[in-house]
């Protein structure tokens, strides 16, 4: 975006990230431990494990999402990658009966493909076009679905997707069809594995590449950093984990229809809970989805059952305007050193 | 059947048309992406589905009512958009995308997921000497579409507040040089964007189901029929529409209707990639931002 970058003052506050890895790992290791231990201490209802192990999975794909936004590139279509994840599993596991792990797999390279069509296709695009085209790069996948009727079952959808198979590691019983605590440390397990990624992507060799190319595509080039690989390696890694989630959704749940995987409110949750957690903190999408996720399900759902996703664009709104940085900024003890708000690079 | 296809190309085409215009014009003035424009037309047109089927006021009295409280509401986007801190462009978007989902939930909770039709009456309209039939709907669409641009193009080419409005569209530093109140003309234009949308939910309400995810769709056309013309190009925008319209009908006849997203999509992708500053301009330094 050439416009944008001539008004850019330089900032002094930019300092943080690698050097400061401490500001980001701590709270990350204290959220982890929390979201670890709460279920043995607090022994709790059946709700709230499925309410928390699903904030833990929109926290995972909200960091997927953030892989993308770092490099300066804002989706509105990761539903795309999510979806691609979903069929691609449900119908592996519906034709070819694989094992749910093996057919979540295919489903991830599924979606990884569409985004390696993406950054082939896209790879010109910026700012609102970059975005524009995403939004409309869900609808193909999702038309062609919705009627190929002899094969994915249009918009009957697919249904009875095989449960997730129960593991038994040397005596302990992992029932991840059944148990919801079971589901829940496997929730928690992918949010970890994304986290790493996440973590990896704003600390650390590559994070710094990622980040000079967020702020100065052309002096990032200029210092050596290859450009085109860097955004490249974020965007596929982000539509490979989005895809996976999306696997792991269709066998959580048994049935999906693509309405259902490619819904707009999916491609809108990353962003909402992102920027409402903090765009540049490590733990910032999560704690947007913790905090969020089980607002909306177990307050705002009670007193408006329907329209209740009225909230996650309220928070967009206000977040935007009055909290640019995110809720992580609040928490950091350091203010000076969360970084000012920019999306484009 | 070739006549007939074309009609109904006409008439969807001119409607598309007045649904991209309120959208070019903001986004000409402004250079805010208004994600919530589809919504905000569904919206309109349940306003009009409960004056008409719940007040029993007739087809003609929603216009004004619904293009007075849809210009307020516009009035109201304009004041929250100035809020929004720079990059501008892309805060703008993010920002109308929550808009659009408040909007969508609010609708849902209050209209419910129900598809509704605004009440159709009158004959349709045969010609004895063609071999077509226009429909009363299609007669609106075309009638009301046509004026309403043509009312548009006669305030931006007629008078002195379209020149002013012009001047921004094309330069908005030097418009501001020139004494032009820039702030003035945006909320100008988020007003006439604003009755342009009033107009076109009732229409919307008559030609295809109203329901609260359907305002998605008319954003994609009118942000394909924005890029295709170029802003503030009122010639293009309707040459835009009749040829979106005129694709859209034609898959439809070809391969059936549930492909027409997929064909908007395509365009637009194609759009933004190979002309990203308009098809119909001939100017090469308007870049979308």
């Amino acid at each position: 975006m050439a416009a944008g970058r001539a008004d850019r003052k330089p900032n002094a506050n930019a300092a943080v990230s690698s050097g400061t890895r401490s500001i980001d790992l701590l709270p990350s290791a204290g959220v982890l431990l929390l979201l670890l231990g709460w279920p043995p201490v607090a022994a709790p209802a059946d709700i709230y494990l499925r309410v928390f192990g699903l904030a833990c999975f929109y926290g995972a794909l909200a960091l997927a999402w953030n892989l993308v936004a770092l490099t300066g590139l804002l989706s509105l279509g990761h539903a795309a990658f999510f979806g691609m994840g979903a069929y691609g599993a449900a119908l592996a596991d519906h034709y070819w009966q694989l094992p749910p792990f093996a057919a979540i797999g295919i489903g991830a390279i599924l979606g990884a493909a569409y985004g390696g069509l993406w950054m082939a296709t896209f790879r010109r695009l910026r700012g609102a076009a970059f975005a524009l085209a995403t939004l409309a790069s869900v609808e193909i996948p999702k038309v062609i679905i919705d009627n190929w009727d002899a094969f994915t079952f249009g918009s009957l959808g697919v249904v009875g997707i095989s449960r997730l198979p129960t593991l038994d590691l040397g005596g302990r019983v992992l029932d991840f069809g059944t148990s919801l605590t079971a589901q829940y440390y496997l929730l928690l397990l992918f949010l970890v594995v994304v986290g790493g990624f996440h973590f990896a992507a704003l600390h650390s060799r590559w994070g710094w590449a990622i980040r000079a190319v967020r702020e100065d595509e052309t002096a990032a080039a200029a210092l050596g950093v290859n450009v085109p690989a860097v955004r490249a390696q974020a965007l596929l890694l982000s539509a490979l984990l989005t895809a996976l989630g999306g696997g792991l959704y269709a066998h959580l749940m048994g049935l999906i229809e693509p309405p259902l995987v490619f819904s707009l409110h999916l491609s809108a949750l990353p962003l909402v809970l992102t920027i409402f957690g903090g765009r540049y903190r490590a733990f910032g999408p999560v704690l947007g989805a913790l905090v969020l996720y089980p607002a909306d399900q177990l307050l705002f759902h009670r007193w408006l059952p329907s329209g209740h996703a009225l909230l996650y664009g309220l928070v967009i709104v206000i977040a935007l305007l009055f909290c640019p940085r995110g809720i992580a900024a609040w928490l950091s003890w350091n203010r000076r050193s969360a970084w000012k708000s920019k999306t484009s690079g | 059947m070739w006549l007939q296809l074309l009609v109904n190309a006409f008439s969807l085409g001119s409607f598309y048309a007045l649904i991209a215009l309120g959208f070019a014009l903001i986004f000409g003035v402004t250079h805010a992406f208004n994600l919530a424009h589809g919504e905000l037309i569904i919206l309109s047109g349940y306003l009009a589905y409960s004056l008409n089927v719940g007040l029993g006021v007739p087809f003609w009295g929603v216009f004004p009512p619904c293009m007075l409280v849809l210009m307020a509401l516009m009035a109201a986007l304009h004041g929250l958009l100035r809020l929004v801190k720079e990059p501008f462009e892309l805060n703008s978007l993010v920002l109308t995308f929550g808009l659009a989902l408040v909007l969508q939930n609010l609708m849902l909770w209050g209209f419910g997921a129900d598809y509704k039709l605004l009440a159709a009456g009158g004959s349709a309209f045969n010609p004895s000497w063609l071999p077509v039939t226009v429909t009363r709907t299609q007669l609106v669409l075309i009638v009301l579409s046509l004026v309403g641009t043509a009312a548009v193009y006669l305030l931006l080419t007629r008078t002195y507040l379209g020149k002013a409005l012009r001047a921004t569209i094309q330069q908005r530093e030097a418009a501001r040089l020139a004494g032009i109140q820039v702030q003035r003309m945006s909320l100008a234009a988020f007003g006439m964007g604003g009755l342009l949308i009033g107009l076109a939910g009732p229409l919307f309400g008559r030609n295809a189901y109203l329901h609260p995810a359907g305002g998605t769709e008319a954003t994609l056309i009118a942000i394909i029929i924005t890029i295709f013309a170029g802003v503030g190009k009122i010639r293009g925008i309707l040459i835009g529409g009749w040829l979106l319209g005129l694709v859209e009908s034609f898959t439809a006849w070809l391969v059936g209707g549930s492909w027409r997203e997929l064909v908007s999509a395509v365009i637009l992708i194609v759009l933004l990639l190979k002309w990203p500053q308009g098809v119909l301009t001939g100017n090469r330094t308007r870049t979308l931002p």
